[in-house]
């Protein structure tokens, strides 16, 4: 890799050598400026091939395959038509981890939002020890995503759980319930737990966008009277909406690719209840040993997480204009 | 009015502490644990603070995971080099340059962010079987970078989108190569920004858990996280343990946000404006 950037070094400093005519000359060094520019896009583009274009198409590719553990010794295998997607997609177990995933997701944005900005309009007030807490919000994020699960599962144990010990002590219960042993509990553990992962990134990105509304707005609206809640919703809101659809955008497609927290927690069961989309790809390909259903799942999940694509290109627009120069 | 400010002031500090105590109680949590004995947590009860704190889980952890978390180390090293290769000069180039690609670059880079990890994972298992890179460094360094790659040319880009172009300008004027103006001019001036994407990069390579579960079918090498894994499949026998392996899995995250913490801001507000 670093050979292609010397060769652009190269390329750049070979460029000003006289030439018999001038007119030839401008050209060629035109010429070896734009290869020495372009020099500097080999390392990455080479890269974005091997890491993510190869592996997308291939992905496809295998997606349409007749696989079976024998044929992993072959880059490729018979071709089976859509037999991979009837298989799965055309699966009752498929499709309930489909709905799982749709009430994750959903649930996930929805209370990440509510919880973020009601922690970042708290935040907004001026109280003792407030920049403190305010950085310590980040602290989940600390934590690497298996992590998290495996802490979440000890707490959410069924005797020695925190939780458990919570609720009986409050009163609330008088049995420890099951969390991680009966299927709508266990779901219910997994949403909440990639809740409390995704609250940081939804405070810290709407506390700034807060933070960056124009006092003077602020203070206009309070000399008019307004009263909090249409202060918030007819002022504050409006002003930072594209930074509220940024957060979701980058809220769902982290959310519909979750994985790690799954397999800490629960590993998919008890009785697939926790299946996500990619932890059950995972399944098929890597425990069921059958990578084309495997490569189906995942083009579905592919084509779920692109559907993201569209609106955060739009959101992102204003980077794609060229260069300074 | 000041009454009702100051009163503001205690509902909202409340709540905010109140919320952050549960977002911080897992860590607290994990700590605690690290110092209980297997049998006290999974006992009939939970122990808000340990009984009899000792550190045997750390003194197991530490004779027997040294070689995990020096693989841990490696790979988060190489992710991170990795990364800074592949990004700085891409982001210098779309940064400075006027391709008639650009926009579809940036494009396809956006893209790039959005992708599964299990997508990429499976075909390059597939793959990796074929090009003999299963089980191997190289192979998984070059997946884990994949967190890391496209956020990096896109926050490195934005930052150097914002720096002076009369300096550059200056650079040229005085003679300066491509290749010097980026390596003596951009680098130095985009501390901060390489800073951030270095640490984005370690902690992607340190946390990664998809790659690594899929990549290395044991034996050879193995990091933390797979560890952790591993342990947590006999959850009741090593739950001790498996938390102090915790500890030290979160340790150098916490260090290097701690010690960085001035040049992530600096990163991030270029940055986040532009995602």
């Amino acid at each position: 890799m670093t050979g292609t950037i010397r060769g652009g070094q190269a390329a750049a400093t070979q460029a000003p050598r006289p030439a018999p005519r001038a007119a030839q000359s401008a050209h060629r060094r035109a010429l070896m400026m734009r290869y020495a520019r372009l020099a500097f896009l080999v390392p990455a583009g080479a890269y974005v091939l091997f890491a993510f274009a190869v592996p997308v198409v291939y992905n496809l590719i295998l997606s349409f395959e007749q696989t079976s553990p024998a044929t992993i010794a072959d880059l490729f295998a018979p071709f089976a038509g859509l037999a991979n997607y009837t298989a799965t997609v055309g699966q009752s177990a498929t499709q309930s981890v489909l709905l799982h995933t749709l009430f994750f997701t959903v649930g996930s944005l929805v209370f990440q939002f509510l919880i973020g900005f009601s922690l970042a309009l708290l935040f907004q007030v001026k109280f003792p020890l407030g920049v403190l807490g305010r950085s310590l919000v980040i602290v989940p994020w600390l934590l690497p995503f298996l992590i998290t699960g495996t802490i979440f599962r000890f707490l959410f144990q069924l005797e020695a759980g925190a939780v458990n010990q919570l609720l009986s002590a409050l009163g609330l219960i008088s049995q420890p319930i099951g969390f991680l042993l009966t299927p709508h509990w266990a779901f219910t553990v997994v949403l909440i737990t990639n809740i409390w992962l995704g609250i940081p990134f939804f405070t810290v990105l709407l506390y700034s966008a807060l933070q960056d509304v124009p006092p003077e707005i602020k203070e206009a609206a309070l000399i008019d009277g307004a009263s909090f809640w249409p202060r918030l919703t007819r002022v504050t809101l409006p002003i930072i909406r594209p930074v509220i659809e940024v957060t979701f955008v980058l809220g769902f497609v982290f959310t519909v690719k979750v994985f790690d927290i799954v397999i800490g927690l629960t590993n998919g069961g008890p009785a697939n209840s926790t299946q996500l989309i990619a932890t059950w790809a995972y399944n098929l390909s890597f425990q069921q040993f059958d990578y084309g259903a495997g490569a189906a799942v995942n083009t579905v999940l592919l084509l779920i997480a692109l559907l993201a694509a569209p609106i955060y290109i739009r959101l992102n627009r204003s980077s794609l204009r060229a260069g300074v120069t | 009015m000041n009454r009702r400010r100051r009163l503001t002031a205690v509902i909202a500090g409340t709540g905010a502490f109140a919320a952050l105590a549960v977002l911080l109680f897992p860590l607290y949590a994990v700590i605690i644990a690290s110092l209980e004995t297997n049998s006290q947590l999974i006992g009939t009860s939970y122990n808000w603070y340990p009984p009899t704190p000792n550190l045997d889980n750390y003194r197991q952890v530490i004779t027997t995971q040294g070689s995990h978390l020096v693989s841990s180390l490696i790979i988060a090293i190489g992710t991170t080099l990795l990364t800074l290769a592949v990004s700085l000069p891409a982001a210098h180039a779309l940064a400075r340059y006027r391709f008639r690609v650009t926009a579809a670059i940036v494009g396809s880079l956006l893209v790039a962010q959005i992708l599964p990890s299990i997508v990429i994972a499976n075909s390059l298992f597939v793959l990796y079987h074929k090009l003999h890179l299963l089980n191997s460094y190289a192979g998984l360094i070059l997946a884990d970078a994949t967190y890391a790659v496209p956020f990096s040319i896109l926050v490195l880009r934005a930052f150097m989108l914002s720096l002076p172009s009369d300096v550059l300008q200056a650079a040229r004027v005085d003679g300066a190569t491509e290749w010097n103006t980026f390596l003596r001019v951009v680098l130095p001036m985009s501390r901060s920004a390489i800073i951030t994407v270095a640490l984005f990069a370690f902690l992607n390579g340190w946390g990664d858990f998809i790659f690594a579960l899929t990549l290395l079918s044991g034996g050879t090498f193995q990091p933390v996280t797979l560890s952790i894994y591993n342990y947590i499949g006999e959850f009741t026998q090593n739950l001790g343990a498996a938390m102090a392996l915790a500890v030290f899995a979160v340790l150098p995250a916490a260090m290097m946000l701690i010690a960085a913490q001035r040049y992530i801001a600096a990163g991030l507000t270029v940055g986040s404006v532009k995602g």
